[in-house]
């Protein structure tokens, strides 16, 4: 790829970049906008990013996203001008084109051509709320023709362009103004002014010396025109010529641009703008009449020169200081660069436990000393370091207003979506993987939680209902809850389907809770009709299986006709956990910490079995050393941690307990993924390799094993207790 | 570091140098590649040198629970968990004892378009040699005792047969990840 496309395609990337920006910023203000007043600033924030997105896609040449965001940018105007207001209609009608809007930009980034036809009927919706107002014609053809109406009322308009120098600094491209007027008429004639341009070398690259003199045949007004160069009036000169104007006014301009007179003439005669003889007559009246007085306002406009440079050099500067501000407040950093840096922090976090196990055995306080001090510093090193990879849920919940909005509409219920806590941080990797899930839970309360209006007022309940979405950080994870005010989950219901669909038997003796659980399980659905949104039964499972993977748990909560919660509770990060560190043999591993309940001795009674009794509980247990087939050094006592996961409890029988450590996920690779009990390794301290234990699937796997060993009778019973724990 | 190992010999880069050609006495010049050769089990085995990142002495390994015996387990390599393979039982032998010259070779492998670092466990690591693609025949359709389709070739270098390994065949991660039902609860 040349370095030019490979610039263009970075510079496309930024514009898809910022149209997303604006396109989002656009549905949260229309959004609030359904709810509230629309403040004034939000009006403007509106046109300006229809019109910014207008402006750069015309620069990437994608007309079709310049014809349509066009007509939409009319229908802001009007809106920002007070000559319309908004009402629920207009609102879903501009929400529709932003979307549409956020379609073409994505064709285009695709590489395709998108199709007019969704954009002529938007246009055509567009436009009766516009009324009157001229806008371009709904056909595919009239993508650059917007105003280029009757011949007839096209006037020739002239246009002399001075920029800003620093225009281009400024990220805004002359040409794209240019090109843009072309919208509004036809361009007659193009005249390039480099009359400004310095020697070679004292030429600036990054300062735009250029001038342009434009003859434009338009039928737009001056507003329109002149509208064209909103963003750009400060600093430049823009000189606007209606048609039929007076000899003078040319006469101001050529005056005004101090540019060579004469050239400036011929220019004009060149756009047509007025006749040679015109000119003549022109010149000659200059010289007859102001030539003395011209002089001296030369001469006082060279003594006034130097103020002016002096306000806009300190203007600029000004503006350096202020951009840097801006800059410090937020430092945008490739992902994989923080990556990097958080896993050399790991490393140190290793290196230095392990420098510090070995100065404890130095007897050497005032070295240990030091590397305490070392310790902790690394120890902040790494929680910042992790910080710098969080970002606030609220990410994530921002997409839901709008969600809920078309959801409630498209199931005719009334439902209002309550966020808290949005400034609760995880981990960025976090919250792109739980999106999906959460958009599932948010679309099942709504469709089967939320009842319709009339059995809610039946109920007694208020008939708009309510969706929470509440974040809140607890003991190191974060807990994400989807909360309803709906019917809650029917038991019997559920329980009929389990029971239909072979999941579950009829004299099982079930808690609400693990009938709750039950449509988690693959294939389950008791929505009575299948609907656009739900209710075809692959989603609970799969929400299921995204949030185990990452390590987290889902817990249900119900009470009928009261609501239901659906509670995730997700570790902060998947790169460093806090770990219960074991020895088995010569081997070291790992379990997350977050599962171990406690640590008791292997009683010495229990024989082969695989079992004991803890508090009159039968807890199953599973001795480590067997099934990893270790042979290294055992230990006479060996120690049981009990782990918890879900419901369910189980014993692990292990050699040795280190305690609770630091654990620095290292993934294990493809070589290993099929491997059931282990889901990933870590390096200790002593530089040794050990295995972070998957206990869910440990268990799952022994609980499997057993069920196809039923000769070891003495391991019968305690078999069975493990698969009572593993289904 | 091992990496000292790894460099080109000045003579090989000479004969790849059209300017040379004309010495070489052959019609047609001779193209070298350059093999690290390395020992297991009482034979000389290569492997192209491209693929090898570096040698490292024998260090303790970590076993993997769970895992089938040709992944003998994982070493720590400057922070990164890096798999081991004992060659000897990928080929379907005893596993061999651990030596005073015994090794690792690390070497690249290709895996649904990333690169990942495996360990080859080897009895010791002979030399860097250069073999032509003259000198290196098809594998023999039996009578080696490694399966054909690991082998790349058969090289003769001084007057021994070298066998030169299909690396990409014989770690392949598809095959050695897959745990068979008996390899499981021993």
């Amino acid at each position: 790829m040349s370095i030019e496309s490979n610039a263009l395609a970075q510079a496309l990337g930024t514009f898809m970049e910022e149209a997303t920006e604006f396109l989002g910023q656009m549905e949260e203000i229309l959004l609030r906008a359904e709810d509230e007043a629309c403040s004034e600033d939000d009006l403007n924030a509106l046109f300006r990013c229809a019109h910014t997105i207008k402006g750069s896609g015309g620069l990437f040449g994608l007309d079709e996203v310049v014809r349509f965001t066009h007509v939409v940018e009319n229908v802001l105007d009007q809106l920002r001008k007070g000559h319309l207001s908004f009402d629920s209609e207009l609102i879903s009608l501009l929400l529709e084109c932003q979307d549409h809007i956020s379609g073409l930009i994505s064709v285009f980034a695709n590489g395709g051509e998108p199709e007019t036809t969704r954009s002529d009927e938007l246009i055509v919706r567009l436009q009766v709320w516009l009324g009157g107002e001229a806008v371009p014609a709904a056909s595919a053809s009239a993508s650059a023709a917007a105003g280029k109406s009757e011949p007839g009322a096209a006037e020739h308009w002239h246009l002399s362009l001075r920029f800003d120098r620093k225009i281009l600094q400024d990220g805004m491209d002359p040409l794209a103004f240019i090109n843009y007027l072309s919208q509004y008429g036809e361009l007659a004639h193009v005249e390039t002014i480099v009359d400004a341009l310095p020697e070679f070398d004292d030429a600036d690259p990054e300062l735009c010396y250029l001038g342009f003199e434009v003859a434009l045949r338009s039928s737009a007004s001056k507003e329109e025109i002149e509208g064209v160069f909103d963003f750009i009036e400060e600093g430049s000169n823009i000189v606007i010529l209606p048609p039929q104007s007076k000899i003078a006014e040319f006469v101001t301009l050529i005056e005004s641009q101090q540019a060579e007179v004469a050239r400036i003439g011929e220019i004009l005669v060149a756009c047509g703008s007025i006749t040679a003889k015109e000119l003549e007559h022109a010149l000659e009246q200059q010289k007859r009449q102001a030539e003395p007085e011209r002089i001296g306002d030369i001469l006082i406009e060279q003594g006034a020169v130097l103020p002016p440079v002096v306000a806009a050099a300190a203007e600029k500067q000004k503006r350096v200081e202020d951009k840097r501000g801006a800059e410090s407040k937020m430092v945008k950093v490739p992902a994989e660069r923080l990556d990097a840096m958080i896993d050399r922090v790991g490393e140190l976090v290793i290196a230095s436990v392990g420098t510090h196990s070995r100065i404890s055995g130095l007897q050497r306080p005032d070295i240990l000393e030091s590397a305490d001090v070392l310790i902790s510093l690394v120890e902040d090193i790494r929680d910042m370091a992790l910080r710098l990879r969080m970002v606030a849920i609220g990410e994530v919940f921002s997409r839901f207003p709008r969600v809920v909005r078309d959801v409630s509409k498209e199931l005719g219920k009334d439902i209002e979506l309550r966020i808290h806590g949005a400034d609760a941080e995880l981990d960025k990797s976090m919250v792109e993987k739980i999106a999906d899930p959460l958009m599932h839970l948010v679309r099942n309360s709504m469709d089967h939680g939320i009842e319709p209006a009339e059995v809610r007022r039946a109920r007694g309940k208020p008939a708009r209902g309510t969706l929470e979405l509440n974040a809140y950080h607890e003991s190191g994870a974060i807990s994400i809850e989807v909360k309803d005010d709906g019917g809650g989950l029917n038991r019997e219901r559920i329980l009929k389907k389990a029971i239909e669909s072979g999941l579950a038997s009829a004299d099982d003796n079930l808690s609400d809770e693990d009938v709750y659980r039950l449509i988690l399980a693959p294939g389950f659905s008791t929505a009575e009709k299948v609907t656009n949104l739900s209710g075809r039964g692959v989603g609970m499972d799969v929400v299921r299986a995204n949030i185990e993977a990452l390590r987290g748990t889902l817990d249900i909560e119900s009470v009928p006709l009261q609501g239901t919660t659906m509670r995730l509770c997700l570790p902060l990060t998947l790169a460093i956990i806090d770990g219960f560190h074991v020895g088995v043999g010569d081997s070291h591993f790992v379990i997350p910490l977050d599962m171990v309940v406690e640590c008791i001795e292997l009683p010495a009674d229990v024989g082969d079995r695989d079992y004991f009794d803890q508090r009159n509980e039968a807890l199953p247990f599973i001795r480590l050393r067997e099934i990893f087939g270790e042979r290294g050094n055992g230990h006479p006592r060996p120690r049981v941690v009990v782990v918890r996961f879900g419901a369910r409890r189980a014993g692990l029988v292990v050699d040795r307990i280190y305690g609770k450590c630091q654990t620095v996920i290292k993934p294990l690779g493809p070589l290993f993924s099929e491997v059931p009990a282990v889901s990933g390794s870590t390096i200790i301290g002593s530089g040794e390799v050990g295995m972070i234990l998957d206990v869910p699937s440990l268990v799952r796997h022994c609980a499997a094993a057993a069920g196809k060993r039923p000769a070891r009778k003495a391991a019968l019973s305690a078999s069975e207790a493990v698969e009572s724990i593993a289904s | 570091m091992g990496n000292e190992t790894l460099t080109v010999p000045g003579d090989v880069a000479k004969a790849a140098d059209p300017d040379n050609a004309g010495q070489v006495v052959t019609a047609t010049p001779v193209v070298e590649q350059p093999y690290l050769a390395f020992r297991l089990a009482g034979e000389v085995y290569a492997v192209g040198i491209l693929r090898v990142r570096e040698i490292i002495a024998y260090t303790p390994l970590t076993s993997v629970p769970m895992m089938p015996a040709s992944v003998r387990g994982v070493i720590n390599l400057r922070g990164s968990v890096v798999p081991v393979i004992d060659l000897a039982v990928r080929f379907g032998r005893q596993s061999v004892a651990v030596g005073q010259r015994t090794c690792f070779v690390i070497v690249e492998v290709e895996h649904e378009g990333a690169t990942h670092i495996l360990g080859l466990m080897v009895d010791g690591v002979n030399a860097v040699m250069e073999i032509a693609a003259s000198d290196i025949e098809p594998a023999p359709a039996f009578g080696t005792r490694v399966q054909t389709d690991f082998i790349a070739g058969m090289a003769r270098v001084d007057g021994n047969f070298v066998i030169i390994l299909d690396i990409g065949r014989v770690l392949s991660i598809e095959e050695m990840a897959v745990i068979k039902s008996g390899d499981l609860l021993e």
